[in-house]
């Protein structure tokens, strides 16, 4: 720690800060135009320059990039360092356009703001135009390079935190300008980061563009709706619609945010909103009023249950739901509907892998927080392709490869991105990711690579866990994937030997089986080298969507109440009986897959889907077609008129996520508010259905006054929420386990210790066979950036950017297809299911694999999938 | 001044000609020299600008791609230094020196007679690809000014009038 003084305040930093930083700790602002605390420091604006006296001498110093040190006197405002700072901010005017009257970033535009402040005057030069390149091409954002200070704040976030690189400094000296190559429109991930950054005009969003200025609008802070990181979004609306997105620089999220979140709002807005509810009459969907389409929905239910018993009856719910909407769903499917037939989507995919966390180290979540993942020494990712599916979390990862030079080890069936960053890529056939981990653990204790300490105090089973392992040398598992035994080998020793290392495992749409022997096994790599329970380690389990991970704190599925408290468990079944003034069936229910198969043979026959398209998202389409339209009754609650809705009997509408409140709990356990914006909604909040739904079906008592009072009920029954309640949640949330009133939340798990004791060690399955085809295709289906879920589909603009119909394909087999980039395909399963794609030549694809985004409706992919198989043989042919 | 500053612009425009696959080909003997470490950029430039006298469009994509460094930074380092060129250039490129000596001494009169008479601007390669045109800052030789160099060859203390005569010794 070092201690100075800056303009007469006293302050202690931590050694290695900026004069900058110790200014801002103590309170005083210094004048930047390129710094970013994102950003390394630059300095080239040198607005933040300061007078520094040190052993009896005076000088005049840039206060970003010079540490401060001890028993430093910092002056930042004489008026010696004011003058110098008139004439930089003249000189940035000598070549600025003066058209601040019609400059979008008029307002909030720094260079303004100071010039402001210094009271500059009207210059002693000549002013001189130059002339530099306007981009109006590219999709959403706008460059006028003329307004550009070469503060460089855009191509350094490019790079050091996306690791994109698709801006550079261009041309020298006087003639130097930022752009892409050959002044193209972008072709990048579209994340806005440079347009956000830019302190002036130059880069900006082209929908602002003589829309509003950033003053006209009103802002309303919520939590983005698209994946499950559970960052922070700025709306800003005007006239009472939202036109711009941004996030606050003190958020979690540090300001950053990707495409989805920057731009794919424009859905809420979409002409395909449903407004009204949909009943179907004549085998035709028409507009009816609530009134009505609540009612048929509770005298179908209703009858149903009379006739065939409740469990007839079933419900898929979400993980776009909110906690409180989910809570409040399990009550009403539990209690009113009378069932435990209650599921979604992630009840397979980010379920199992959950799962193998909970029996092991006691909580089913991410042990750390996402932001510590940037202090790595080793990042080992395990079928995570996080600069598509977590686009912000692949800037931890960037930051810890360039900053930390941390090694990446990338286990995946697809060339990630990130494989390309310092360190190891071993690639696997889809869904044998635990393979190459339990070799690595294998290879770790062998060495004795392992953290002695940790496995004597923290963990029990490790004998049993080492015997199970005695089939896994790497050169067995490299023999049987097809890889090199030395690779492992050196990506266990990076990994072990690293001071810090984290796991990253993420919900993807290759896991239609069982992935817990894979969280298992990291757990166990985790635990063995002893990194676990410190900062900047541990394992984490990325979500698909936004709620994920409070769709299972909030039980939504057959075996599981709020709080992971057991259906089958005597007490806590009664303790939510009294809570819920409601019998709970004793027997655990159907899971999503049974559900679907006991409509198909009738023991299903009334289905409520809220918030999910299972026709297009769940395996084998054929069959969930088949049970679907076998129902006697389906009722789908969404937004828009999705394939599922299409085949619906009642459709009923929802609100937005922009236009609602509630709370969502991100993949790092924090809970955190979203606040509505829009007055406009269309259609209903999920929770406001779900009441009245019950009071028609006989249940007015399943009633609450809002939200929080939901909230509140939560903290009662869920152990880890115990302490949370809306008067809590700050602007940053809280994290949970989060006990009660004085708990301030838990960012890192098990750092004193396990809450069952000691960590329990799962043994290794048996090594069973590997099945490599060779000379077959093999069908990835993949998740993109530019969308999430099928629900992306209706957001125009990430459309634009992204429209579907390719499959990406190596080259080599390309070539052996005689294929040129563009191509038409035809892609052919093994039971005669086709589909018609442009082929595109990508590194991504690796040899004998295909890649198709699952996103898109009009591709059924799911026709080539199924439950419990990873790999899916398909034919080539040109169309 | 203005009018000197945007001579001394680097020309950017697309590539005319279109490198077929099987010419870029002859990058990869560069590129699997250089894989793997970012920090060979500029060699590798180097040799594929004395493979094809250029960096086009194409060459620069496939170096990134093969290099694995982004194409934007590539083309950033291609004109930030001016031995690296985008367009074709001739079989004698003329560097004009532009510097204020050489410009108050007539080196303006020869750029114009130079434009007319070659019917080229800076930047620009003659059609019949002998003369490409550059206009540099300094030569470091302001005691001859105003200078021009053809080649490797310098030529100073030119008047004007004379430009026409230097350039026909070179075919």
């Amino acid at each position: 720690m070092v201690t100075l003084t800056i303009d007469g305040v006293k302050v202690t930093v931590k050694k290695g800060s900026s004069i900058l930083e110790a200014a801002q700790q103590a309170g005083v602002r210094i004048p930047t135009l390129c710094h970013d605390k994102r950003l390394i420091p630059f300095g080239a604006c040198r607005l933040c320059i300061v007078e520094v006296t040190a052993r009896g001498r005076t000088r005049t110093m840039p206060a970003c990039f010079n540490p401060a040190r001890d028993g430093m006197e910092v002056a930042t405002n004489t008026p010696k360092l004011r003058d110098s700072r008139r004439l930089q901010l003249m000189l940035l005017l000598r070549s600025h356009p003066l058209l601040c009257p019609s400059c979008d970033a008029g307002g909030d535009c720094q260079l303004q703001n100071l010039v402001f402040e210094y009271e500059v005057p009207e210059l002693s030069f000549g002013r001189q135009s130059r002339y530099f390149h306007v981009d109006n091409d590219s999709n959403f954002i706008r460059f006028n390079m003329n307004l550009c200070i070469r503060c460089g704040m855009c191509v350094r976030v490019c790079e050091e935190v996306q690791g994109q690189s698709e801006l550079s400094f261009v041309n020298r000296g006087i003639e130097s300008e930022v752009s892409t190559d050959f002044d193209r429109a972008l072709d990048c991930e579209f994340c806005g980061q440079c347009a956000s950054i830019c302190p002036v005009g130059a880069i900006s969003s082209k929908w602002l563009v003589g829309t509003g200025r950033r003053f006209e609008l009103q802002d309303t802070s919520t939590v983005c709706a698209f994946c499950s990181l559970g960052c922070s979004l700025t709306l800003g609306e005007k006239d009472g619609k939202t036109v711009y997105v941004t996030s606050s620089e003190d958020s979690v999220n540090e300001g950053n945010l990707c495409v989805k979140g920057r731009y794919g709002w424009p859905f809420a807005y979409s002409d395909s909103r449903l407004t009204k509810p949909l009943i179907r009459k004549d085998g035709l969907l028409v507009e009816a009023s609530w009134d009505e389409a609540i009612q048929t929905v509770a005298e179908k239910f209703g009858a149903i249950k009379k006739s065939s018993g409740p469990d007839s009856l079933a419900a898929l719910g979400s993980q776009r739901l909110t906690n409180e909407e989910a809570f409040v769903f399990n009550r009403l499917v539990r209690t009113v509907f009378g069932t435990n037939n209650l599921d979604h989507a992630g009840g397979y995919a980010y379920r199992s892998l959950t799962d193998g966390l909970a029996p092991m180290l006691g909580y089913a979540a991410s042990t750390n927080q996402i932001r510590e993942i940037r202090g790595a020494k080793a990042v080992l990712l395990l079928g995570a392709d996080l600069t598509e599916t977590h686009p912000i979390a692949k800037n931890e990862i960037n930051l810890a490869s360039v900053r930390k030079k941390a090694k990446v080890i990338v286990v995946d069936s697809i060339r990630t991105k990130l494989s390309y960053r310092d360190g190891f890529f071993l690639d696997v056939p889809p869904g044998y990711e635990d393979l190459v981990v339990n070799s690595m653990l294998k290879f770790i204790i062998d060495e004795g690579l392992l953290d002695r300490a940790s496995v004597d105090l923290r963990v029990e089973g490790f004998e049993e866990l080492a015997e199970s392992l005695k089939d896994y040398t790497p050169e067995a598992i490299a023999a049987a994937l097809g890889l090199d035994a030395d690779l492992i080998k050196a990506a266990a020793t990076a990994y072990a030997k690293a001071e810090t290392g984290v796991i990253i495992l993420s919900e993807g749409l290759n896991r239609y089986r069982d992935s817990s022997p894979l969280s298992k096994a990291a757990v166990n790599l985790a635990l063995v080298t002893g990194h676990i329970g410190k900062e900047s380690c541990g394992v984490y389990v990325f979500g698909e969507k936004a709620n994920a991970q409070g769709a299972l704190d909030m039980g939504l599925t057959p075996d599981l109440l709020p709080g992971y408290h057991l259906v089958r468990d005597e007490a806590a079944r009664s303790k939510f009986e009294d809570l819920w003034k409601g019998q709970i069936p004793a027997s655990p229910g159907m899971n999503a897959r049974d559900i679907l198969k006991g409509a198909e043979n009738g023991s299903v026959k009334g289905l409520y889907v809220v918030g999910e398209n299972p026709l297009d998202t769940y395996p084998n389409r054929q069959r969930v077609q088949n049970g679907l339209s076998k129902l006697e009754f389906l009722v789908v609650q969404d937004m828009f008129l999705s394939s599922t809705a299409n085949i619906a009997h009642v459709v009923l509408p929802v609100a937005a996520p922009y236009e609602k409140a509630g709370t969502f709990t991100s993949s790092e356990r924090r809970i955190q508010k979203l606040n509505p914006s829009s007055k406009q909604i269309q259609g209903k909040p999920d929770l406001e259905i779900f009441m009245s739904l019950a009071a028609k079906m006989g249940k007015p008592e399943l009633s609450y006054a809002g939200y929080s009072e939901v909230m509140s009920e939560i903290a009662g029954a869920a152990p880890m929420y115990s302490g949370v309640s809306y008067e809590r949640i700050g602007d940053k949330g809280l994290v949970w386990p989060c006990l009660d009133d004085e708990d301030s939340g838990t960012s890192t798990l098990y750092e004193g210790g396990f809450p069952i004791g000691k960590a329990r060690l799962a043994p290794a399955k048996l090594l069973g066979m590997v099945s490599r085809s060779s000379g077959s295709l093999k069908l990835i289906p993949c998740v993109l950036k530019f969308h999430s879920g099928s629900f992306s589909e209706w957001s125009p603009s990430l459309m634009e950017v992204c429209p579907p119909g390719f499959a990406e394909m190596s080259r080599v087999d390309m070539t052996n297809l005689g294929l040129n980039d563009g191509d038409a395909i035809k892609i052919v399963g093994n039971n005669g299911q086709a589909i018609n794609l442009k082929a595109k030549e990508s590194r991504r694809a690796l040899r004998g694999t295909v890649l198709v985004p699952y996103h898109f409706s009009k591709n059924k992919l799911n026709s080539f999938t199924d439950w419990g198989s990873t790999e899916i043989m398909i034919q080539v042919e040109k169309a | 001044m203005q009018e000197r500053d945007a001579l001394l612009k680097k020309k950017v425009e697309d590539s005319a000609e279109i490198i077929p696959p099987e010419k870029l080909a002859l990058l990869d003997p560069v590129i699997e020299k250089y894989q793997g470490s970012s920090s060979y950029l500029i060699p590798a430039l180097k040799e594929a600008q004395e493979m094809f006298g250029y960096l086009p469009m194409e060459v620069q994509r496939k170096l990134a791609w093969g290099l694995n460094i982004p194409a934007p930074q590539i083309y950033g380092v291609v004109t930030f230094y001016s031995f690296f060129t985008i367009t074709p250039r001739g079989r004698h490129t003329i560097r004009l020196c532009l510097g204020t000596a050489c410009y108050v001494k007539g080196a303006k009169n020869m750029l114009e007679i130079i434009t007319r008479e070659v019917g080229i601007n800076v930047g620009e390669t003659s059609k019949d690809d002998r003369f490409t045109l550059e206009a540099v800052r300094c030569l470091g030789a302001c005691g001859l000014a105003p200078v021009m160099m053809i080649g490797e060859d310098t030529h100073g203390n030119i008047m004007p009038s004379a430009t026409l005569g230097i350039l026909e010794g070179y075919q």
